[in-house]
């Protein structure tokens, strides 16, 4: 089996992020950009796939500017054996990427995609969705398990009030949730491995994807501060401000 | 001039950053205050192959050299955790294996120590001698083909945690030698042999490793202990020296970076008058030349271990770049503790605690006079003082 995971770079989470003075987005220079987390859990999963036995290649694509080829070179030195840089200098919404993604299944022919739930520069989480639709293959979202037997997945969802666990035919496309699993370091040996991996660098016109922008930002700002809090007596003082002053009770 | 890293230089320092954010500084600092060996943390780096970073591959190494280990010690330092063990054993001890020690000694004990099965020391400075190595008075008499070890060895970090000690000894004592460079050997010691006894000194440092004082009495050595050449090795003794400069400036860049980012982000959010004391010219100016000098400190320590692992001399950039990265450590950390006002010096912001060691680097592994001595004399030529 083949498992084909998106690793998306995005700005370090760690990271306290400005906007731009002209409102425009998000100030990018001199900022720590990384693997995006979700898209870390979706390289160690494949990798688990792998060391079970049940996956004999991973394929890591990113899709963005030059740079992203260090996020595929992480993926690389966790273990992954081959990426795909797939290079624009636009930036992309979710259908883009979805399209992109199904272009290269097409090609690349996996069972299995692997996707974070959501980049956490942007918070989407549409990309995954709109690529099963595209391909109409059946998804699990928001996984928190998945396991593999018999061309089948039984995939444990993380849903409002609990967990659901769908049987899914291959292929299928999984988007990971926080607690699928923790996510290695790359270790030394492959990290040194890593350099001798391939990466194929592909276009968005050479796929056959139109990328025009279907979405205008018209400003980006920051969230309101957020108020300090006050201290109450006990209970009923409590219970008289979220009545007379917050107004919710 | 490219002053990139490669992609597997920046994986290697990114993997010091990652780590010390799962082990983090609150963990090191726990660790540090009640002087406990963080073992766990160091496990987890060996068995992803970074204590055996500068050894060939063929003994389970890395093959990697001393920019490396010191982008990985900064990587760690950065964001709160020094370690001086990756001095003392991954860098000194094992670099210094891998370099001059023989087939034999590679293959009995690098493959353990990258492992993380067994943890090295290194023993030169005496209470007798001081800075001045020369005088050392630990002699190993030679005994037919056997040598007997006496003598002592003081400020010796991280004995209890090890299972070996790389030993530079007398072969001959400094008084029957024609030059002063002549009969110094390098041995490997094993910590459990007979005759060899250490105690913990009670140090002032906010630092997990504690440091020692050793006796050898009559310690039974034999030629396959000896590290290169009996007599030889004040000539190989600076590819020690040299590394412990390198990797003692990178903790000290890395501790003066994290005081400095934690200061940074404290005086933008604290508000006392109006807005944040960070706006304040007298809070920023001291924080942004501390990280001026730092970063300079931090090139001259990599143009350092890029010289070493090219083979040139290393000495001057060597000892410039631990000389600077230590005052800068210091300017860092002072500066972080002015910003941070009171807090500064609470556990709960423990910038504080930052000061001992990053102090202890104007002091060891060479002192600040000395240094200088150097720069002017080897460096700049200028006459001798001593």
């Amino acid at each position: 089996m083949k498992v084909l995971v998106a690793v998306k770079r995005v700005v370090d989470y760690n990271v306290k992020i400005r906007v731009k003075a002209d409102q425009t987005g998000v100030d990018l220079n001199n900022v720590k950009m990384s693997m995006n987390p979700f898209d870390e859990i979706g390289v160690e999963e494949a990798l688990r796939m792998k060391e079970a036995g049940s996956v004999e290649e991973i394929v890591a694509v990113s899709i963005g500017v030059q740079q992203c080829q260090e996020t595929i070179r992480t993926a690389l030195a966790m273990g992954a054996d081959r990426g795909i840089l797939v290079k624009t200098e636009q930036e992309l919404e979710p259908l883009h990427v979805a399209k992109i993604m199904a272009a290269l299944i097409a090609e690349e022919q996996p069972d299995v995609v692997i996707l974070g739930k959501q980049a956490i520069d942007d918070d989407c989480n549409q990309t995954g969705q709109m690529l099963a639709a595209l391909m109409d293959w059946p998804q699990g979202t928001f996984a928190s398990k998945i396991e593999l037997a018999d061309g089948k997945a039984n995939v444990t969802r993380e849903v409002d009030g609990g967990l659901q666990t769908l049987t899914l035919d291959l292929p299928m496309v999984v988007t990971t949730d926080l607690r699928l699993n923790e996510p290695r370091y790359a270790s030394l040996p492959n990290i040194m491995k890593a350099k001798k991996k391939p990466i194929d660098e592909k276009t968005p016109e050479e796929l056959g994807v139109d990328t025009a922008p279907r979405l205008t930002t018209l400003k980006v700002e920051d969230p309101p501060a957020r108020q300090a809090g006050v201290k109450v007596e006990d209970v009923a003082d409590l219970v008289d401000k979220l009545r007379n002053e917050a107004g919710v009770i | 001039m490219d002053f990139a890293l490669t992609p597997e230089q920046q994986m290697i320092y990114d993997y010091g950053s990652k780590l010390a954010q799962s082990y983090d500084h609150k963990h090191w600092l726990e660790k540090a205050r009640a002087h406990e060996f963080p073992r766990e943390m160091w496990q987890r780096a060996a068995e992803d192959g970074f204590c055996g970073l500068m050894v060939p591959e063929e003994y389970g190494g890395g093959g990697l050299g001393l920019l490396e280990m010191a982008l990985l010690l900064e990587g760690m330092a950065d964001h709160g955790v020094p370690l001086l063990m990756y001095v003392v054993g991954p860098t000194m001890a094992l670099g210094h294996i891998s370099k001059h020690g023989s087939d034999q000694q590679k293959s009995r004990y690098l493959p353990d120590a990258c492992a993380g099965k067994t943890l090295f020391c290194f023993a030169i400075t005496e209470p007798t001698a001081g800075s001045n190595s020369m005088r050392i008075n630990s002699v190993a008499k030679p005994d037919g083909n056997r040598f007997k070890l006496s003598g002592n060895k003081v400020f010796i970090t991280g004995v209890d945690v090890c299972d070996y000690a790389v030993v530079v000894a007398r072969t001959t004592p400094h008084d029957q030698v024609q030059r002063k460079t002549d009969g110094f050997t390098l041995f490997i010691v094993d910590l459990k042999a007979k005759g060899v006894d250490y105690h913990a000194i009670d140090m002032s440092i906010v630092a997990p490793e504690e440091q020692f004082t050793m006796f050898f009495d009559e310690v039974d050595l034999g030629p396959e202990d000896v590290i290169g050449e009996v007599g030889d090795g004040f000539n190989t003794l600076f590819d020690l020296l040299n590394p412990e400069r390198v990797t003692v400036a990178a903790l000290s860049c890395g501790i003066g970076r994290f005081a400095v980012n934690k200061a940074a982000e404290y005086a933008s959010e604290r508000v006392v008058f109006d807005g944040p004391i960070g706006a304040y010219q007298g809070v920023q100016h001291p924080l942004a030349v501390a990280k001026t000098q730092l970063e300079m400190a931090s090139l001259m320590t990599r143009q350092a271990a890029w010289q070493y692992d090219n083979g040139e001399q290393a000495g001057p950039a060597a000892n410039m770049a631990k000389y600077a990265a230590a005052e800068a450590g210091i300017m860092g950390v002072e500066a972080s503790l002015q910003a941070h006002g009171g807090n500064g010096f609470t556990h709960e912001y423990g910038i504080y605690d930052l000061y001992s060691m990053v102090r202890l680097m104007r002091t060891a592994p060479i002192n600040r006079e000395l240094i200088l001595n150097y720069i002017g004399e080897r460096v700049l030529g200028m006459p001798r003082s001593y």
